[in-house]
This record gives structure tokens, C-alpha cells and sequence, in this order.
């Protein structure tokens, strides 16, 4: 029972260094930082947009180009980890795979550039 | 080891290639300027790819250890798909100049889609499949938005790219679950599992949900609803093509997983085909007849032709394919002369689709009333035009695989869908006098137009030999 | 030669028929008259320098199916070159005689042309006619027969503005119709058994049907017989034989050429020449000749019966025909069909005649056909009085007893009655005294018909009576050529059709049966004079020859079989019989003249006082009534039911709820469902996977 409950022993102390550090920097804000709100500051912030608001507004869609254009390079990379942790064992055939695919990705990346896509007027 | 491979795909290969290089060529230069120039290579590439595939051809071979098939049957769709996208990009020039979005985008989007398609035929792997498959759907879901600033054509896109994103779903939910209780993803591995002819509950449940996402993309009943939505709303030159060559290249991809990777328990899929057929049919000529837009009837006109296409698998037999194969190709040439003819339909300058325009339409032209006429019947499947023997092959592959049922509700909703078909021919010829349509073709439609008439007509004699091929090519997949 | 008699009238209708435009009308009806003259003249040619002996010219391959194969072949014979100077003889001088007849016909209006389309139809029914009887096999005969029912429709119904006419002509089919279907019976079986319908092979195999039985409808029937009898069944349609009759006098609403040429002459003894054309089967299906014996002489009395009573002439006349034709068919069942078709051959001279000589009459009194609008007409119409007389003497058959002097009926006919006797059956017996009566009656509505038109006084309205006129030149000169024939082609010719049997076997190319025999044939008139007698000490040798010689089926044009003898016992029946048809001849003379000369008011008081006889006969035995009622009528009302319950209630009902109801309701349906939201389509995706998968799960997979 005991050297069960030992295993958790480290999860413990993460927990008692987490909850510590939690309450030191709620406490330091309250009593260090300097307190001068206005609306605009106490108001939530995402991405520029209202937080609470009619969800059928209108808005600028380069804001999707952005983010779905971010996408396909976060996939990217997601796919380049594992590639490079099995660098050793894919060998060449490997290397020149990745270099293809990355590639394409710069094809459809030249192509969207030329074609304004990341302008934002 | 990977040249004999990469020798294997090399069509794929020059118009992936091809296709960025155009890509990288236009946005560097004059962009929308060089459309035309773009769209005329793209063409000749993917005819000269076609004739190749149909020449040189020979064999079976596989590439990337099993996932990729080239067989006759592969080459047979890769044809029909390579010739009928590089005809529905000739005829779709004028139109798209007409009203302003000939975009360079577009021949490269469709050769992207056609590389897609001949990896879907070509897929002897539920991820080659699922990859081809996406990159043909991703393809058609943003040329069917060309029309950007169109609400209806933007509309076309999303529908068609959430209901995709939807089968799509089902589909890799099918292929998870075969992959589950197969343990591989490669069709002949997944037969290997079943050779005594027995499939495991969840294997079953994965078959389903397979044919059920394969099933949208050739638009069976119930998974049809996008279709005359999306048709309607895309740019013509676009459902034209959404019309022809996916169709194909869908039919053949399902052909090719329910032969090769569950060859051995025809009996457990036939049934789930043979009920996707019989509603598609009925459901594409009852639908079909209420409407006045004649994209939206093209668009049930295929889903009932689908149907039909559909008896041909659900025989289960090698006569059946070919029988299929006859008829998709039958098919795809009585669309394009159709969509010919529907390309050049205009009032006033304004492109229309209401067949309300036909009426005495056979006064002022009488020779394209004639070619759409010879169509129209061979569409409904009168005799003695060709699109009667694709019908009569299905039916007798439906009757010999002892499916007779099936091959009288064929009968039947043929008979009902020849209603909407004659109607056109009614008001061309019968009509009362309304305001009438301008249809001013250029030298592609017309020959298209014409082409195809004639061929539905003189293809009586032997069918130009398809069925031989037909025959050959079935025998690659159908062992 | 024989091609060229055949497609002759072929050339010459469809020249007439669709070139008449290019041509002219003129010169579109003289092609076809002139391409006839040269059929007949040929044919004459043909007849008059035959041997007998069978040849057969092929034309073309005509069908070629399974074991069916046969060639479109020309068999001439005896029997063909007969019935080729029949057609084409009567078939030219019709024509001739219309050039008169057609022209100015009241039926149709100024300027309309009309003339050239009937050549045209009559060339084409000769055409056919000359195919029916020059075939070599039954598919070409029924070829020739069915063409020969078109050409008959069409003539029928020529005067197509007439509903009358129209109704005639659709009967005639109709009523054809009924034996087509037996005659076409009667080819599949023998195509059956014999797996030829060659005429050569079929008699071949004669012998061997007699021997075999053939299940049909309800029970077994010797083949022989039932073959016999089917075509027979044909035989009976075309010739107008009893219960099958109704049609050909209705068939007088054509014009008068048409009922001389297709009615009395050539189409309707098609029966005849098919019974003597199977002769070798007949021979080989004793009770189907009984059977024929018994209807020929029934049809025989039962016509000669209504002639008695009709008014309108060419109905008398019809009523003749069809009387005579039975005479023709008691010959022929009795086993003697040399002498069926000696009637046929003289029948067809007077019969035609008198025909045409009708026409003139009508003609000449404005196309009135009611006798009893006639009336002393002798004085108008000379030459078609003695034309008329002619024929009425040679129907009656007036000639010297007892000797082979007379006019063609005379011999033909009494040749006829004293086979029936000499047959010595009991069907025999029961025809001879049919045709005896009916030739009382014959001689009777005969004379009437000429004491009625020519005699007595003028009746009917005057300003025809004024107006009568003897007929134009092209009518009269085919009355004299028929005249000629109809005094003298009987005695011509009698030793060759009832002559010793060794005369006729020699005649109709047969085996001889009996050599010593040979060297009495001649064809002199005086020596066919004592060849009745000369017979006398023949009979026990002959019979002897006969048996062995058993000649094989199908060498001659008419076959016998080796018990048949009615040819010599027909020559040594008693004195009396001989003469019985002469007395009877002169007791309808007597009668007619009674009443009709002497006493004209004793027909309608002889009327009056027999009125349910009078009415029975007036009303021909009312076969149309108990057709009309039997047949017509339940048909009628079965096709109108079938019309209004079955295919308008039902069939169309079921496809318009269908069309109309059903279809557009799941239109709707289909139409409401696309309702354009995305959510319903992903609902109905769910839906179908939902379903699919349970389907899949509760049916286990594979069933």
C-alpha cells in the first residue's frame, strides 16, 4: 500500500509547487501591480473581437485566410517531428520524400504569396 | 526498386508535375492573362495522357508495394476520365469568358482533380484510396465556388464541401474499422482475411460505412442530396465536369474496392448495392420530372444513370463490370454532347438553363434540335440508339446474376424517367411559341454536340468495340 | 415463257399503278391491257403445245429458315397451263371490257382520276392469281392466295366513297380470314409430318400420312384426313362454300368487271384447283372427300335455292357462282377432279360472260341493278342480248342428250352430275339428286333473269328505258370472245377431261395406267363423241392396269389412287341419268317461262301464298342473321368491353393513375425533401447509413 502510494509521491509535490506558485503570483498582482482600469482594459480579449456578441457579425475573412494558411504549416510541422525523430532510420529515400513534399508545400506557398494572399490591404 | 515505381505512376506524375508547374508558370506571369493558353496545354496534356494510357498500356503492375494498381481496368476509367475532362475543358472556354471567370485556377484545378481520379482507380489501398479521393473532392470543392462572386455558386461549394467533409467521415470511419478487424489497409490483404468467404461483424459494419461515403461521391440515393444543389449552382463548364469524369472515376473506385479488397463475399455487398441502384433510380426519374432548370434535371438524370451503372456492380460478376464499364462510357458521351449543348443555351446574352426556352427550339436550329433529339432518346434509352445498349447490358448482367427483380425496376423507372427526356424533345419540336433562346456555339461545342449525337446513333453497329475492352478490362478486375 | 405470263401483270400494275402520273392515264391502262394480251396470248402458247409432262422452273430462293427451304418456283403442269389460259384470258378481256365499263363512273366526281389505279389493281390480282396457281409449293401458293384476298379487298371496296362497298369488302376479308386460318393450319401440319412444303415432297409422302395420326384439339386424327380437311377449310373460304358463302354476294358491291373476273371466273375457284393441286392427298383422305362431296352439293342447292328469288341481277349471278362451285367441288370429292376442273375451265368462259353481259345491261340502263326495273331490253341491246343468251344457255346446260354436242355447261355439268352417280356412294347418291334439283333451279332463276330483262315489258322509270343503249366496242368484243368459248370449249375439249381414263391420264401427264388404251386418245371432237361408249369393254382390263401400275403420287397434275375408278363408272351410269339433267334444264326452262311469259302474275301471287318459303329464300336461309347473331354480335360486345372496361377502365386507367397521380405525387414528395438546408442532407446521409448498417446487421450479411 505504501509503495503504491509512493509512486504518486512526485505528482504530489508538483501538486503543493503548482497550487504555491498559483497563489504567489494571484497574491503578487494584488498587492505589487498598479491598479488603473478603464473598459477597455477589464474587457476580455480574442483575436480583436467582442468576447460576448451576436455570433452572426460580420468580419474581415482574411482573418480565416490567416488562420487556415497557419494551418496547413502547423500540420506541416507535425508531420516534420516524426520525420526527424526517425531521421536515422528512414535514410535517404526519407530525406528526398520530405524534401519533395516540402517542395509542393513551397509551390502552393509561392503561389499564394503571388497571388496577394497574405497582404492585408 | 522506387524508378520501377515511380516508372509505374508516371502519367500521374507529369500532370502533378505539369499542373504545378503551370501553377508556378501563370502566378509568375501574366496570371489571369495566360488562362487560355493554360487551359488549351492542360487539355492537350491530359488527351495526349489519355491516347497514351490507351496505346501503351499493357499488363498489370503494381507500385509502392500494393497501393497503387495499374491494370487494364484502371487504364479503361483512366481513359474515359483523361478524354472526357480534356472535352469538357474545351468546351467550358467560351463559357467561362462569357461571364468573366476563366481564372487560371481552373485548368489546374481539374488536372489536379484528374490526378486524383486516376489515383482513385488506380488505389489498391484504403489510404492511396482515401487520398485520391481527397485530393480529386478538395479539387472539385473549390472549382465548384469558381464563381466566386456568385451567392449561388459560393453556396454550391460549401454544401458540397461539408456534405464531402461528412462522407468523408464515414468513409475513413469504414476504413478505421476494416482496418480494426483486417489488420491492413491493403486490399489484397483485406481479402486475404475473408478468402474462406466469411466476414467478421465489424468488417461488415466497416464494408457499410465504406460504400456509404463511396456512395456520395457517385451521388446514389439517399447520399445524393447534394447533387442537384451543386450542380445547379456551380458554374456550367463545372457541373459538366462534376457530371462526367468523377463519376467515372467514383463508379470505378467502387468497383475496385467491392472486387478487390471484398472479392470473396459478393454476396454480402450486391445487396447493399442493389438497394443504393433500385432508389437511385427510381428516385433520379421521379425527382427528375418535376423540374425546369436543366442542370437540376441533369443533376437527377445522373443520379438515375448512377443507379443504372450501380445494377451493372451489383451483379457481382465479371460480366457485370464490363456491362458497367460499357455503360459509363456510353454515359459520359451522351453528358458531354448534352452539356455541349447546355453550355450555349442564352438569352440576351445571359446564360440560361430553363427548358422552358426550348420550345420550338427545332424551328430556328433544326440540325442541334436533331443532335439534342438523337440525345435525349438515347439518354432515356430508346432503341436503337447506343444509350439503349448500355441500359440492355446492365439489365441482362442484373437478369444473368439472378437479380431479375432489380432488372425490372430498371425497366420500370426508365420508363418513368424517359418522361423528362421526351419532354424536352416535345417542346423542341411541339412547344408553343415563347420567348425563345440564342444558341450560338463555337467549333468544340458543336462538334461535341454533333459528335456525340453521331456516335449515338453509328456506335449501333458494334459500339465502336467498347465492348471488347469492356470485356478485358473486367477480366483484370473480376477474376 | 411461263416468267414472262407471270410477271407480266406485275410490270403492267406497277407501271399502271405508279407511273400513270409520268405516262398519262392513257397510256398507263393500255401498258397493262397490253402487257395482258401478251400473257394470254402466251399462255395460250403454253396450254395448246403442253405435253403433260411436269416442269418446274425456279425463279429465286425464297426462303431459306431451319429446314424450311424452298425456291420461288414456277410448277407447270396440266393443271397450270389450265388455269394460266383461265386467268389470263378472262383477266385481258376484263380489262378490255373496263376501258367501256370505268369509263364516266358515276362514283367518282369530274376530274378525278380513278381508272388507272383500277387496271392497276386488276393487273396486280392477276399477278397474284398467276402465283397462286403456278406455284410449286404452299407458302408460294399462300403468297398468291392472300394476294389474291388484297386484290379481291381492293376491288371490293373500289367504290370506297360507298359505305356499302366499304362494309362488303371488309366482310369478304373477315370471312377469309376464317379459312386462311385453316389452310395456314393445314401448311404447319404438313410442314410437321412432312418437314417440306414442296409439293413434291408432300405428295411423296401421301401414302405415309394416311398411315399416321396426328393429335389435334381434342383427340386423334388420322393426318391424312385432317390435313385434307384444313385445307379444304381454305378451299371453302375462297370458293364461297357453304357457311363460308356470305361473303361473295355481298362481294357484287364491286364493279360488274371485278365480280366477272374475281368472282365468278378465277379467285373463287381457287378452291377447286387447290382440292385438285393435292389431289394425290385428297386421294388419300376418303372421309375429307366425303365431307367435300356432301357441302359441294349442299352449297350447290342451297345457292341455286336463293338465285330463285333475288332481284338484283348480279346477285342472281352471284348466287350462280356459288351454286356452280359447288357442282366443281362434288367432282372433285368424288374423285374425278379432271372433271372439276373442266367446269371450272368452262365455267369460267360463260360464267364471265355472263357477267360482263350483265354489265352491259347495267350499263346501258344507267346503273340500275334491279331486274325488276328491266324489261325488254331485247330490241336495245342486241348483241348483249345474245350474248346473255348464250351464257344462259351454256349455265343450263342445253345440248344433245346423250351425245358430246352442246353448249360448255352442258357437258361440264352433266359430266359432273353423272360422276356423282357413277361414284355409286351414299354421298354420291345424295349429290346426284342435289344436283339434279339444283339444276331445275339453275335453268329456273336463269331464264327468270332473262325473261325478267329482256322479255315482257318495261318497267321502272321511263327516262332510263329511253336512254338505253348498247354498249361501246371494247365492251362487246370480250363478250364475243367469251361467247366462243362458252358454246364450244365443252365440246373441245370433253375427251380430254372426261374422256377414257386413258385420254385423260395421257391429258394431265399421269402414269398410264392402261397402254392398250393410248392409241384410242385423240383430241378430235367426233372421236370424244364415242369415247363414252367405246369404254364399255374396257373397265375389267383397265382395272387390272391400274393395279399394277400404282402409279406414285405426284407424277401427273392430278393424282388417282388405284381404287379411284369414278372416272370409268361415271360412262356407263344408265340411260337415265344421263338425261336427268337435260329434263331438268327444260323443267326450269318450262317454269320460268310460266311464269314469267305466260302467267307473269303468278310470282307474286306464288309469293304471297308461301310466304314463310319465300322469306327463308329471299332472306338467304338467313345465314347473315344467325351470323350477325352467333358471331358478330357476341364479338362485338366482347371488343367493346374489352375496349371500354378492359383497355380504357383498366389499362388506361391504371397507367394515367399512374402517370397522373402516383408519379407526380413522389415528385412532390422528392421536391419537398430538397429542401435546400444543409441539415436535412446530413439528416438523410445519417438516415442511409442508419439504415444500411441495421439492414446489414439484422440480415447478418450474407443471406
Amino acid at each position: 500500500m505504501g509503495e503504491l502510494l509512493g509512486n504518486y509521491l512526485p505528482i504530489l509535490v508538483f501538486l503543493g509547487i503548482a497550487i504555491g506558485l498559483g497563489l504567489v503570483l494571484l497574491l503578487a498582482a494584488a498587492v505589487i501591480a498598479v491598479r488603473n482600469p478603464d473598459p477597455e482594459k477589464v474587457s476580455a480579449y480574442e483575436c480583436g473581437f467582442n468576447a460576448f456578441d451576436d455570433a452572426r457579425m460580420k468580419f474581415d475573412v482574411r482573418f480565416y485566410l490567416v488562420s487556415i494558411l497557419f494551418i496547413i504549416f502547423d500540420l506541416e510541422i507535425a508531420f516534420l517531428f516524426p520525420w526527424a525523430v526517425a531521421f536515422k532510420d528512414v535514410g535517404l529515400l526519407g530525406f528526398w520524400s520530405m524534401i519533395v513534399f516540402l517542395a509542393v508545400l513551397t509551390i502552393g506557398f509561392a503561389y499564394e504569396w503571388k497571388k496577394g494572399a497574405l497582404e492585408w490591404e | 526498386m522506387i524508378s520501377a515505381d515511380l516508372n509505374i505512376v508516371l502519367p500521374e506524375l507529369i500532370l502533378a508535375v505539369y499542373a504545378m508547374g503551370a501553377l508556378m508558370f501563370a502566378v509568375y506571369t501574366g496570371k489571369d492573362a495566360t488562362a487560355p493558353l493554360i487551359l488549351g496545354s492542360t487539355a492537350a496534356l491530359m488527351a495526349a495522357l489519355g491516347v497514351w494510357i490507351a496505346i501503351s498500356g499493357s499488363g498489370a503492375a503494381t507500385a509502392f508495394g500494393g497501393a497503387f494498381i495499374d491494370d487494364g481496368f484502371s487504364r479503361f476509367a483512366k481513359v474515359i476520365i483523361l478524354l472526357s475532362a480534356a472535352a469538357i475543358l474545351l468546351m467550358s472556354q467560351s463559357y467561362m469568358e462569357r461571364i468573366g471567370i476563366l481564372k487560371f485556377e481552373y485548368p489546374i484545378l481539374i488536372a489536379l482533380a484528374t490526378v486524383g481520379m486516376m489515383m482513385m482507380v488506380s488505389a489498391g489501398d484504403l489510404m492511396a484510396l482515401y487520398m485520391g479521393l481527397e485530393l480529386q473532392s478538395l479539387s472539385l470543392y473549390v472549382i465548384a465556388a469558381l464563381h466566386r462572386d456568385d451567392q449561388r455558386s459560393t453556396e454550391a461549394g460549401l454544401k458540397y464541401f461539408v456534405l464531402g467533409a461528412l462522407s468523408s467521415g464515414l468513409l475513413l470511419y469504414g476504413a478505421s474499422l476494416t482496418y480494426g478487424y483486417a489488420g491492413t489497409t491493403l486490399f489484397s490483404g483485406i481479402l486475404e482475411t475473408i478468402s474462406d468467404g466469411k466476414m467478421p461483424i465489424g468488417l461488415l459494419l466497416g464494408l457499410v460505412f465504406l460504400f456509404a461515403g463511396l456512395a456520395f461521391k457517385v451521388s446514389a440515393a439517399p447520399f445524393h442530396m447534394w447533387t442537384p444543389d451543386v450542380y445547379e449552382g456551380s458554374p456550367t463548364p463545372v457541373t459538366a465536369f462534376f457530371a462526367t469524369a468523377p463519376k467515372v472515376a467514383a463508379m470505378a473506385l467502387f468497383a475496385r474496392v467491392a472486387h478487390d479488397a471484398f472479392g470473396t463475399v459478393t454476396a454480402d455487398w450486391t445487396q447493399i448495392i442493389a438497394l443504393l441502384s433500385v432508389v437511385s433510380m427510381f428516385l433520379g426519374a421521379i425527382a427528375a420530372i418535376g423540374q425546369r432548370d436543366i442542370k437540376r434535371l441533369m443533376a437527377y438524370s445522373s443520379i438515375a444513370h448512377m443507379g443504372f451503372a450501380l445494377m451493372g456492380l451489383a451483379a457481382g460478376t465479371m460480366f457485370g463490370i464490363q456491362a458497367m464499364l460499357i455503360y459509363l462510357a456510353i454515359y459520359v458521351v451522351m453528358n458531354i454532347g448534352t452539356f455541349a449543348f447546355i453550355l450555349s443555351m442564352e438569352r440576351d446574352g445571359q446564360p440560361v438553363t430553363d427548358i422552358d426556352g426550348l420550345h420550338q427550339y427545332s424551328k430556328a436550329e433544326p440540325l442541334k434540335a436533331l443532335a439534342l433529339l438523337v440525345l435525349m432518346f438515347s439518354l432515356a434509352g430508346v432503341p436503337p440508339m447506343v444509350g439503349f445498349f448500355g441500359k440492355f447490358y446492365v439489365l441482362q448482367a442484373a437478369v444473368d446474376a439472378d437479380l431479375a427483380w432489380l432488372a425490372v425496376a430498371g425497366v420500370i423507372a426508365s420508363v418513368i424517367g424517359a418522361f423528362y427526356y421526351l419532354r424536352i424533345v416535345y417542346f423542341m419540336y411541339f412547344g408553343e411559341e415563347r420567348d425563345a433562346i440564342q444558341t450560338p456555339m463555337n467549333a468544340y461545342n458543336w462538334a461535341a454536340l454533333v459528335g456525340a449525337a453521331v456516335i449515338m446513333v453509328a456506335g449501333v453497329v458494334n459500339l465502336f468495340g467498347v465492348e471488347a475492352l469492356a470485356a478485358a478490362a473486367a477480366e483484370t478486375l473480376v477474376n | 415463257m411461263p416468267s414472262i405470263i407471270l410477271f407480266a401483270p406485275l410490270v403492267g400494275a406497277l407501271i399502271c399503278g405508279f407511273g400513270w402520273r409520268i405516262i398519262g392515264e392513257k397510256a398507263a391502262m393500255w401498258v397493262a391491257t397490253g402487257l395482258l394480251f401478251l400473257a394470254a396470248l402466251l399462255s395460250w402458247i403454253v396450254f395448246l403445245g403442253f405435253d403433260g409432262q411436269t416442269q418446274q422452273i425456279q425463279i429465286f430462293r425464297f426462303i431459306e429458315s431451319g429446314t424450311l427451304s424452298t425456291d420461288w418456283a414456277i410448277r407447270l403442269d396440266r393443271l397450270t397451263a389450265i388455269m394460266l389460259i383461265v386467268v389470263t384470258t378472262v383477266s385481258s378481256l376484263v380489262h378490255l371490257y373496263s376501258f367501256g365499263y370505268m369509263d364516266h363512273d358515276p362514283q367518282w366526281r369530274e376530274g378525278e382520276t380513278y381508272k388507272p389505279r383500277f387496271f392497276a389493281y386488276l393487273s396486280f390480282f392477276t399477278f397474284a392469281m398467276l402465283a397462286l396457281v403456278t406455284s410449286d409449293n404452299l407458302v408460294q401458293m399462300f403468297f398468291g392466295w392472300e394476294g389474291v384476298g388484297v386484290a379481291s379487298y381492293l376491288l371490293i371496296g373500289f367504290y370506297y366513297r360507298k359505305p356499302s362497298a366499304n362494309a362488303a369488302a371488309i366482310k369478304a376479308f373477315i370471312v377469309n380470314r376464317v379459312g386462311d386460318f385453316g389452310f395456314a393450319l393445314g401448311i404447319f401440319g404438313l410442314f410437321f409430318l412432312v418437314d417440306s412444303i414442296s409439293f413434291d415432297e408432300v405428295f411423296r409422302a401421301a401414302p405415309k400420312l394416311a398411315e399416321t395420326n396426328l393429335t389435334f384439339l381434342w383427340t386423334e386424327w388420322n393426318a391424312a384426313n385432317l390435313l385434307a380437311f384444313l385445307l379444304f377449310v381454305g378451299a371453302m373460304g375462297k370458293s364461297a362454300q357453304l357457311f363460308l358463302h356470305t361473303w361473295l354476294p355481298d362481294a357484287m358491291e364491286g364493279p360488274t368487271p371485278v365480280s366477272a373476273l374475281i368472282h365468278a371466273a378465277t379467285m373463287v375457284t381457287a378452291g377447286v384447283f387447290l382440292v385438285a393441286r393435292m389431289s394425290p392427298l385428297y386421294e388419300f383422305a376418303p372421309e375429307a372427300k366425303t365431307f367435300i362431296v356432301y357441302l359441294g352439293a349442299a352449297t350447290a342447292f342451297f345457292a341455286a335455292s336463293v338465285g330463285l328469288v333475288q332481284n338484283d341481277i348480279k346477285r342472281v349471278i352471284a348466287y350462280s357462282t356459288c351454286s356452280q362451285l359447288g357442282y366443281m367441288f362434288v367432282a372433285a370429292g368424288v374423285g374425278v377432279y379432271s372433271v372439276a376442273m373442266f367446269h371450272l375451265l368452262t365455267h369460267a368462259f360463260f360464267k364471265a360472260m355472263l357477267f360482263l353481259g350483265a354489265g352491259s345491261v347495267i350499263h346501258a340502263m344507267h346503273h340500275e341493278q334491279d331486274m325488276r326495273n328491266y324489261g325488254n331490253l331485247r330490241k336495245k341491246i342486241p348483241y348483249t342480248f345474245w350474248a346473255m343468251m348464250i351464257g344462259t344457255l351454256a349455265i343450263t346446260g342445253v345440248g344433245i342428250p346423250l351425245t358430246a354436242i352442246g353448249f360448255s355447261g352442258f357437258l361440264s355439268k352433266d359430266a359432273i352430275i353423272e360422276s356423282a352417280y357413277g361414284a355409286a356412294t351414299p354421298a354420291g347418291n345424295f349429290a346426284f339428286w342435289l344436283l339434279v334439283s339444283a339444276a331445275v333451279m339453275t335453268a329456273f332463276y336463269s331464264w327468270r333473269l332473262m325473261f325478267m330483262t329482256f322479255y315482257g315489258t318495261e318497267r321502272g322509270d321511263k327516262h332510263t328505258h329511253e336512254h338505253a343503249h348498247e354498249s361501246p366496242r371494247t365492251m362487246l368484243v370480250p363478250l364475243g370472245v367469251l361467247a366462243i368459248g362458252a358454246i364450244f370449249s365443252g365440246m373441245v375439249w370433253y375427251n380430254d377431261f372426261f374422256g377414257k381414263t386413258s385420254a385423260v391420264e395421257t391429258f394431265f401427264g399421269m402414269e398410264q395406267t392402261a397402254k392398250a388404251e393410248s392409241s384410242h386418245a385423240s383430241l378430235s371432237l367426233i372421236g370424244a363423241a364415242n369415247a363414252a361408249e367405246n369404254g364399255k369393254e374396257e373397265p375389267s382390263s383397265s382395272h387390272d392396269g391400274e393395279k399394277k401400275a400404282a402409279a406414285e403420287p405426284g407424277k401427273g397434275a392430278i393424282y388417282r389412287h388405284p381404287d379411284n375408278t369414278v372416272l370409268d363408272d361415271a360412262h356407263y351410269v344408265p340411260k337415265w341419268v344421263k338425261v336427268s339433267p337435260f329434263i331438268a334444264m327444260l323443267l326450269g326452262f318450262l317454269g320460268a317461262w310460266v311464269m314469267y311469259i305466260r302467267r307473269p302474275d303468278w310470282p307474286a301471287k306464288l309469293a304471297e301464298n308461301q310466304r314463310p318459303l319465300y322469306l327463308f329464300l329471299l332472306n338467304k336461309w338467313y345465314f347473315d342473321e344467325i351470323y350477325d347473331a352467333v358471331f358478330v354480335r357476341p364479338a362485338k360486345s366482347l371488343g367493346s368491353f374489352l375496349w371500354k372496361r378492359g383497355d380504357g377502365s383498366v389499362i388506361d386507367g391504371a397507367l394515367n393513375g399512374v402517370a397522373m397521380g402516383i408519379v407526380p405525387f413522389f415528385t412532390r414528395l422528392a421536391g419537398r425533401a430538397q429542401s435546400g438546408y444543409l441539415f436535412t442532407y446530413a439528416f438523410w446521409m445519417v438516415l442511409g447509413i442508419v439504415f444500411l448498417v441495421s439492414w446489414m446487421t439484422i440480415r447478418g450479411g450474407a443471406i
